[in-house]
């Protein structure tokens, strides 16, 4: 896919961006929604940008791969909060803006002039998004999280990885994934709100609540059997009913297939025949075990023990003899939800996202580079990413000078005292 | 408490099932839009049979799993394979805004509702098609679950043990992952549509959202062409950074914190908390084994309080169990408490954001299969009770 200049829906939009990495995919996302994000940083550059990997393996505040991901579709402007100068000049750009995003930890928001009641009465037009640890009040409010802490005190840790053996974290870094995402889903929310009232609100966004938001069954497992779903390894847990492995190894690689690759379910009749037709099925072809496996007309809890050991036995032998590719075509021929587990090279080498034109190639000063592209394909409005990350202070004059009527011998002056 | 009224004359004709179409959804049912689930008990929405069930009953009006993603929502059950189920199913369209699905691209197509269909019926509407992998191309009629999508996104490449094989995170996780990508999306569009009066069509391939939840992995794979690995618990620049056991608390002896350092003082601190000053000094592995021996001994939720008072980014690896004793959740009001008719008192999860002037609001518990098909059918619609009584007995509603 090629940079289209299409606007997407929410071009006639402008957010403030004040985050860390805790939240740069929030203003990521609108950006790609269409709105003009402008990334503030403090001069210098900010923190994130030593975030790696970097391009080349050099470190540079211009070359973080990290930076290039969360913060294309931002324009860049250099700001110094923590002067009488720079707060004045941001209370100026917010004026000017729809949006606002931080992630300014809870006891330093109100020497930020970011506490919610003085936004709120300076401008009670804005929409204010704070993307915090824990949130912006309550008993943890000043605690400290990265993303594993988030995904541990969010609870989604504790259903990853296996029996016995130290929970994983979710990566790479989904709690800060889902804290952002999240974050723009109720940023929104307040947006239609102020369609219809003209005002603004304030948007508290916590990273433990996001993660707890992704437990699969696990919450209601819990109210409603009294049991913690565990760290199934490799398998899965639903209701507390603990189902067989569902990575396999093929030939070439993994598959995934749940239920016991679909011998047990609804696809079970399907599935037996498949490898039957491969001479596979053991005995999985008698009456006996079509009766265990066949779940058309029952409920879905899968067999356990010697049962399920045997079926994954069977499925053990059967993929290490075929490709992936075989095996997933082959599997979803028979309407069974069979995936190849895709390494990075696998995914820009895949077909399926060839074919719908998903890469992107962004223009950077050196060369080309491909990015992953839209994440919905909306008809009228078509998002895209239009431009690659921000410089340090690269739209410093559009920003200071265009948005905020400075001259450029005011900018320089701004630039001199280190307000920005 | 005021009901959440952001999204109120907002009709929703919900077609989606399982995770990511009624999370979509649940967004906009708890800010206050009607949502209508559209389903049947001759192909029944799957989640209504899988567990956890209320009093270990299976049925269809028991399932705690179904319950948590469809609060504050209605339901109609309507056979679409029946002669005047498609007929039927556009006339409840025809009073919505929104539509959600998230089949594979044959079953819309074979009912005649794709979006040009559907917008013969209702010019501005939105219409918002969730397939696993698009609405085009090779894979569009391929299947899938969440599991299977985190591994073909790239997710469970990178959550693993180091060096094993790639099983992802322990739940279907991009039924968790990719519903707050398509409700922006579909947010965008509403606004879009209030400013112009433009409704649009979506197409939402949820692989193609999963993989922006990879962070560097792509670029660091099309820029410096490094297949990133998977680090267990751990941080490519971080340590200590991992989950470490802790002592037994009763007969749970599978307690374990994350302790995460990133900075020189932090470090300094955690030595400070453990009484060993000279872990500052010691090599990145070796601490690793000192921090696992000490935390051993240690009750996890004490040692989390006081390394948070230390300055230690800390916490206990909750369970579900724990979630719901969490004092910050509880301050949060993160569990609802519903009555459902047949399943009783229950926890619901609420968003996870609180908007300050229009929070959310769980208005009711998930709705029984049909449980509104009177006043769908009668009072949307407009069915007279000849009419109604007529699709009843035919099986139209079955």
């Amino acid at each position: 896919m090629t940079t289209q200049a299409a606007a997407g829906p929410l071009a006639p939009f402008r957010v403030i961006d004040l985050t860390n990495e805790l939240g740069q995919l929030a203003g990521r996302m609108l950006g790609d929604l269409g709105a003009e994000v402008i990334k503030v940083e403090q001069p210098g550059g900010d923190e994130s940008r030593f975030i790696g990997p970097f391009r080349g393996d050099v470190v540079d505040p211009e070359y973080s791969l990290h930076w290039w991901t969360f913060n294309a579709n931002k324009l860049g402007a250099t700001l110094d909060l923590t002067t009488t100068g720079g707060q004045e000049l941001f209370t100026r750009l917010l004026d000017s803006a729809d949006f606002l995003i931080e992630t300014c930890p809870p006891d330093a928001a109100a020497a930020l002039g970011l506490g919610v009641e003085t936004v709120r009465s300076s401008h009670p037009r804005l929409v204010h998004t704070s993307i915090t640890p824990f949130g912006r009040e309550g008993p943890y409010a000043n605690w400290k999280a990265t993303d594993l802490v988030g995904t541990a005190m969010g609870g989604l840790s504790s259903l990853c990885g296996a029996p016995g053996r130290p929970p994983i974290r979710p990566t790479a870094s989904q709690g800060f994934t889902q804290a952002s995402a999240q974050a723009v889903v109720g940023t929104l929310i307040a947006h239609y709100q102020r369609t219809k009232t003209g005002r603004g609100q304030h948007v508290d966004q916590s990273m433990q609540e996001a993660v707890t938001f992704t437990h699969d069954n696990a919450s209601p497992t819990w109210d409603i059997r009294g049991i913690n779903n565990g760290r199934p390894g490799n398998g899965r847990e639903i209701g507390g009913y603990k189902s067989g492995q569902y990575v396999y190894e093929a030939a070439d690689g993994y598959v995934a297939a749940l239920s016991y690759g679909g011998l047990f379910g609804l696809t079970a009749r399907q599935t037996i025949e498949w490898l039957d037709h491969h001479g596979l099925a053991g005995d999985l072809t008698s009456d006996e075990w079509l009766a265990k496996l066949d779940a058309t007309q029952g409920i879905l809890i899968p067999p356990t023990g010697e049962d399920g050991d045997h079926l994954n036995d069977v499925l053990v032998a059967f993929c290490k003899r075929f490709t992936r590719a075989q095996l997933v075509s082959e599997a979803q021929q028979i309407r069974n939800g069979w995936g190849i587990v895709h390494t990075p090279s696998d995914l820009l080498e895949n077909e399926h996202l060839a074919a719908r034109d998903y890469w992107t190639e962004v223009e950077h000063e050196e060369a080309h580079v491909t990015y992953p592209g839209p994440w919905a394909r909306l008809s009228k409005t078509p998002i895209s990413i239009r431009h690659r990350a921000p410089r340090i202070g690269e739209h410093n004059f559009y920003v200071y000078g265009n948005l905020l009527g400075f001259s450029d011998d005011e900018i320089m002056q701004l630039s001199d005292e280190g307000a920005i | 408490m005021a009901i959440s009224t952001v999204f109120e004359g907002i009709r929703v004709a919900d077609f989606a099932w399982v995770g990511v179409g009624p999370l979509v959804s649940k967004y906009l049912a708890d800010h206050g839009a009607e949502v209508i689930r559209i389903e049947s008990s001759v192909r029944p929405e799957p989640l209504r049979r899988a567990p956890p069930f209320a009093n270990d009953e299976p049925g269809l009006d028991n399932s705690g799993y179904y319950a948590d993603f469809n609060s504050s929502k209605q339901c109609v059950s309507l056979n679409l394979q029946h002669p005047d189920g498609v007929r039927i199913a556009k006339r409840i369209v025809e009073h919505c805004d929104i539509v959600t699905e998230s089949f594979t691209p044959k079953a819309m197509r074979a009912w005649g509702m794709t979006y040009e269909d559907l917008y013969e019926v209702r010019p501005d509407l939105i219409m918002i098609s969730m397939p696993m992998y698009g609405l085009t191309g090779p894979w569009s009629m391929w299947q899938g679950y969440g599991h299977v999508l985190q591994a073909a996104a790239g997710i469970s490449h990178l959550t693993a043990y180091p060096g094993e094989e790639p099983i992802g995170t322990g739940v279907a996780y991009t039924d968790f992952l990719v519903p707050h990508f398509a409700a922006s999306a579909l947010l965008a569009a509403l606004d879009h549509r209030h400013r112009t009066g433009e409704g649009q069509n979506i197409d939402f391939g949820q692989m193609e959202a999963a993989i922006h939840a990879t962070e560097t992995m792509v670029l660091d794979y099309t820029v410096n062409g490094r297949e990133q690995q998977p680090l267990g618990a751990g941080h490519p620049d971080y340590r200590p950074y991992g989950t470490y056991q802790c002592a037994a608390r009763g007969e749970d002896d599978d307690r374990w914190i994350a302790i995460t350092v990133t900075s020189e003082a932090e470090l300094a601190s955690l030595a400070d908390v453990a009484g060993q000053p000279s872990w500052t000094s010691l090599e990145a592995d070796a601490l690793d084994s000192e921090i696992a021996s000490w935390t051993r001994t240690q009750q996890g939720e004490e040692l989390m309080q006081q390394l948070q008072s230390a300055g230690v980014p800390a916490g206990v690896v909750q369970t579900p169990e724990d979630l719901r004793g969490d004092p910050q959740l509880a301050h949060r009001g993160h569990f609802w408490m519903l009555d459902h008719p047949t399943m009783g008192h229950r926890a619901y999860d609420g968003p996870s954001f609180r908007l300050s002037e229009t929070p959310a609001e769980l208005t009711k518990a998930a709705p029984l299969l049909g449980e509104d098909n009177e006043y769908v059918y009668k009072d949307i619609v407009g069915m007279s009770d000849d009419e109604y009584v007529e699709h009843l007995v035919s099986g139209a509603f079955d």
